[in-house]
Order: C-alpha cells, then sequence, then structure tokens
C-alpha cells in the first residue's frame, strides 16, 4: 500500500475507535470525524474482504494495530510465521503503533487464544524483555506492550505489577499501551492504590491508553469490552490525563458491539475530559 | 517455580486437562483474589477459553448451526473440543477437521449431509481468507518459449477447493445464508453434485462446473502439466484444452502458473 492514497503522516492524536467489521459499512460510507482506528492485526493477516476494507479506511485514517497472537510471555519459541504475517501487514498498513500484551495465549504450540498473566519474577522479566526486543528487531520499530486484568495472580513473584512493567519497558526499550480500565479493574479485584500504578509508569514510554467497559459478576470486576465506560474508570482516565497528558486514548468495545453513534458519544465524553471542558 | 513448568500448569488447567493433582499444584502457586479465590480465576480461564473457541465454531459453521440448531451445535461443539487442539495464534486456522469429525459423530448421522455441508462451509471460509492474488501474468506467460509450453504448471486461485457431494448443498447453503435465495423444498435425491469454491476479487463464490470442466479442475489442482493434459483424453465436445485457457484465465479459475523441473535426462 505504500505511495499512492496512504496518509503519509501517521501520528496520532485524540480519542480513536476500535475498528470492528460491524462498522465498516457506516464508515466507509460517511467517513466520520474519528482521529484514527486501531484495527486488531489478528483480523487481517489473511487476504480478501477484511484487508480490502481496512486497506481503504487507512487511505483516510491513520490506523494503529493491537494484537493478542504474539504470546510474548511464552516458553515456546516466537512463532515465526506468525512474526512474518504480522510483519507483512505492518509493511502494507503503515500503522502509527503496533501493540500486544503482556501475556501469552500458548504452550507447547497449543494456543488457547485467552490472555494468560505472568508471575511478576525475575526469569519472566528477562525472557519477556528478550523477546519484545527480537520481536521489535524484526518488525523494525518498537512495539507497545498492554496491561492485563488477570483473574489470578502468582504468589512468589519479585515485583509489583507497576514495576515489572516499568523495568520491561526499560530492558526491552519498548513503549506502553496503558489500559485504564484494567488498572481500575485490577486495583479493585486486587485491592491496590490505582494511582500508586499510574505513578509509577515512565511517563514518556506510555504512548497510548484504552478505555473499555467493564462488568461485575460476584463482587469480581470482568473487563469484557462489552458495555460503556463505567464512572470510575472516567475518573481514573482524569488522573492518567494528569499523568500522561495528551496520550492518544482508544474506546474499546468488543461484546455486544453498538452503533457507532454509540462509541463516537464515548470518544466526545473522553476528548472533553482531555480539554477539561465537562466534570464527571 | 521456574516460568516453563508454571506455564505448563496453567495451560493444562485453562485447556481443561489438568489432573486433580496438577491443578492442586497450580493453586498452591496462585495467589486468589480478594473477591475470586484462585480455583475460581482458574475455572473463569477455562470457561473463557472454551467461549474462544465455540464462538469460533460458530462463526465457520453457520449454516451447521442453523441445521442442528442451537443445544445440539453446542453439544457437537462440547465433543468436538474434547479432542480438537489449536495449533495456530490465528483462530481462523481452528476447526478444519469439525466435518470429519461430524461424519463419525453418530448423535448426527440422521443428517446424512451434515458433514458434508461442514465441509463445504471450511472451504468458504478458507477461499474468503486467502491471500489476496493478481490476475494471471499474460505477458509472462507469453515470454515462455514454445519448447517449454509442455512442462507448465497453471494454478487455481489461492484458496479454491473442489469438493464433491451426493447432496444438493449448495443449495442448503445458499438457503440458510442468502436472504434472497429462492425457498423451494430441496431434493435430496436429485444427485451428486460438483463445486467449485473460490473468491473472485472480494466475492467469495460456489460454481458448479461440468463434467468436463470438473475433470479439468481436478487435473489443474493436482498441478498436472500442460503437455501432459493435452496428451489426457478429455471429452472437449470439440474445443480444445488451448483454446479453454484464455477462458479460464478471463473467468479467473487459473490465476498462476509455473515450470516444472525439467526431468534429468
Ligand atoms: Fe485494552
Amino acid at each position: 500500500m505504500r505511495g499512492a492514497g496512504v496518509v503519509t503522516d501517521s501520528s496520532i492524536q485524540g480519542v480513536g475507535l476500535g475498528l470492528r467489521p460491524p462498522h465498516y459499512a457506516d464508515i466507509l460510507r460517511s467517513w466520520p470525524a474519528i482521529p484514527w482506528f486501531e484495527a486488531l492485526s489478528d483480523n487481517y493477516l489473511g487476504g480478501g474482504l477484511p484487508l480490502h476494507h481496512l486497506t481503504r479506511i487507512r487511505e483516510r485514517y491513520p490506523i494503529t494495530l493491537h494484537g493478542v497472537g504474539l504470546s510474548l510471555g511464552s516458553v515456546d519459541p516466537l512463532n515465526q510465521a506468525y512474526l512474518q504475517r504480522l510483519k507483512v501487514l505492518v509493511d502494507r498498513v503503515e500503522p502509527s503503533f503496533v501493540s500486544d500484551h503482556l501475556a501469552w495465549v500458548s504452550h507447547g504450540g497449543r494456543y488457547f487464544h485467552d490472555l494468560a498473566p505472568l508471575p511478576y519474577t525475575e526469569e519472566a522479566l528477562e525472557h519477556v524483555a528478550e523477546r519484545i526486543q527480537r520481536v521489535q528487531d524484526v518488525l523494525g520499530r518498537q512495539i507497545l506492550i498492554e496491561n492485563l486484568s488477570p483473574y489470578v495472580r502468582f504468589a512468589g513473584s519479585d515485583y509489583l505489577e507497576w514495576e515489572f512493567l516499568s523495568e520491561l519497558a526499560r530492558r526491552a526499550d519498548c513503549s506502553l499501551l496503558l489500559d485504564v480500565n484494567n488498572v481500575f479493574v485490577n486495583a479493585f479485584n486486587h485491592g491496590f492504590d490505582p494511582l500508586t500504578y499510574l505513578d509509577a509508569l515512565p511517563a514518556e514510554r506510555v504512548k497510548e491508553m484504552h478505555l473499555a467497559g467493564y462488568e461485575e459478576e460476584g463482587r469480581f470486576l470482568f473487563d469484557t469490552h462489552g458495555r460503556a465506560v463505567q464512572d470510575g474508570v472516567w475518573a481514573l482516565y482524569r488522573q492518567a490525563l494528569q499523568r500522561f497528558e495528551q496520550v492518544p486514548t482508544l474506546i474499546e468495545w468488543d461484546a455486544d458491539i453498538p452503533a457507532l453513534e454509540v462509541l463516537m458519544a464515548e470518544a466526545a465524553k473522553a476528548e472533553a475530559l482531555r480539554s477539561d471542558r465537562l466534570l464527571p | 517455580m521456574k516460568l516453563a513448568a508454571l506455564q505448563q500448569l496453567f495451560a493444562a488447567a485453562a485447556l481443561g486437562t489438568a489432573s486433580a493433582s496438577e491443578q492442586a499444584h497450580l493453586e498452591a502457586q496462585l495467589q486468589g483474589s480478594r473477591v475470586l479465590p484462585a480455583w475460581q480465576g482458574i475455572e473463569a480461564y477455562r470457561t473463557s477459553v472454551d467461549g474462544k473457541l465455540r464462538r469460533s465454531l460458530e462463526q465457520i459453521y453457520p449454516v451447521c448451526h442453523r441445521l442442528v440448531g442451537e443445544d445440539f451445535f453446542q453439544a457437537m461443539a462440547s465433543a468436538f473440543l474434547e479432542h480438537g487442539v489449536s495449533r495456530s495464534p490465528d483462530l481462523g486456522d481452528y476447526g478444519a477437521e469439525f466435518p470429519a469429525f461430524l461424519s463419525d459423530f453418530s448423535p448426527a448421522w440422521s443428517l446424512a449431509y451434515l458433514a458434508d455441508v461442514a465441509r463445504l462451509e471450511w472451504l468458504w471460509h478458507r477461499a474468503f481468507n486467502a491471500p489476496d492474488q493478481p490476475r494471471l501474468d499474460l505477458e509472462a506467460l507469453a515470454r515462455v518459449p514454445p519448447e517449454h509450453w509442455d512442462r507448465l504448471v497453471f494454478r487455481l486461485p489461492a484458496g479454491a477447493a473442489l469438493i464433491a457431494s451426493d447432496y444438493p448443498i449448495h443449495r442448503i447453503w445458499e438457503i440458510n445464508t442468502v436472504s434472497t435465495a429462492c425457498h423451494d423444498v430441496i431434493d435430496l435425491d436429485q444427485g451428486g453434485i460438483r463445486i467449485l469454491v473460490w473468491r473472485d476479487g472480494h466475492s467469495t463464490r460456489l460454481d458448479l462446473p461440468s463434467e468436463t470442466e470438473w475433470k479439468l479442475l481436478q487435473a489443474f489442482a493436482s498441478g498436472v502439466p500442460f503437455g501432459e493434459l493435452c496428451r489426457q483424453d478429455f471429452d472437449l465436445s470439440g474445443t480444445t484444452i488451448a483454446e479453454l485457457l484464455p477462458l479460464w484465465v478471463q473467468r479467473g479459475w487459473l490465476r498462476d502458473f509455473d515450470l516444472q523441473e525439467a526431468a534429468a535426462p
């Protein structure tokens, strides 16, 4: 896709939306005023219609690529075939950012397609940092690593989560994607002060934030991405804006996906907080 | 505990294959949250993994889902998940063995065409997601000197596949996917059917080749070189392979070519 038609400036700002198939038609018809989209890289590793839609949308909007398949924390060898497919997509789309998670999704060649957490040990830190570096070498660019909201934590960790992430970013020389909802959900579920988390992260490495909705089930908060951003997360986002300033932010919605207007209203809410016009 | 050992235990638990002692061993490594005991946390992963694989099957096999209904489909999915292992980070690669599994799944035997419909759905899914491909490069073809024509191997489009069935599975597929399809009663005894599943640009298609076309398509699919094709005795009703080639290129059925290695003297 290099050359004609590509938006040459791939820097992003403001509040973007997750690109989801139910909205293709709307976007391609009305070219809504949305500053950028985040596409799920795993949906575009083949060809055909999905990639065609993404290519057309890329002609008008900056794109970030967000994936779940790198399995950066796994003790399995890096999946080179997957990495090459990702590289082909990255070269084609010329995204502003490429991100994946502080997680692993496979073991012994078996994929379970869910983001499993790591113990925050020195061994894990060394392991993930080295793999992130290798991925960055192949892609020829820095990637962003996103924090999870795990259902369990491991005993016997050497680091707290925010210490682990900060040290990882330093050792791997990667950037961070701060999911504010995940911090909120984790703080509630596992009982820590979310502001301690935000304060500990190296601000210069946080390049993007995520906002999403959680759901409560039996006093545990699940990061379902299936509803609007909740009040507590908006409040934490305001704190995060003070710390990380105008970092581009994404509205994520993956289950029970509503009309594009609903997502745009969420984005407008975030935008208002960014320009400090609306107090929740 | 070392990372490798921990991941082995965790993966087994998330995939539902952990023994009771492995489960206990894992729980000893975990710190429950204030509101969710560790074993419930593991259970949440197991449920989530199971749900992801199920939803993927539902998306790839919507016609089977419709034909058997939600409860029966979930029962089939449960049985499949017992042995179905995902070996790719791409969820779209999961479920290739589902049609073969259905052939052996005795509770579904009363729907004799179900496994064939599943086969068709898998091929449709693969064609839909196949890599993009330009049209056959006619200029490059023209540059092949005549003495090498015998060794030309023509290729069907990436992701194209041939499927034969004793049942009119294309009609069953159509009625259950295309809202405007004509809803006549389908005659299951109308005889066998042969389908070419392929993608033409951005539209995935089910074409019904004639008997001669079918034989030729099979030959192309198995990489029979041009010289060999010309020597085979195809009943082409008066036309020749050389005349058919440009038509098939134009239609998009032939998408690429290469030269077979010359046989050692
Ligand atoms: Fe996120």
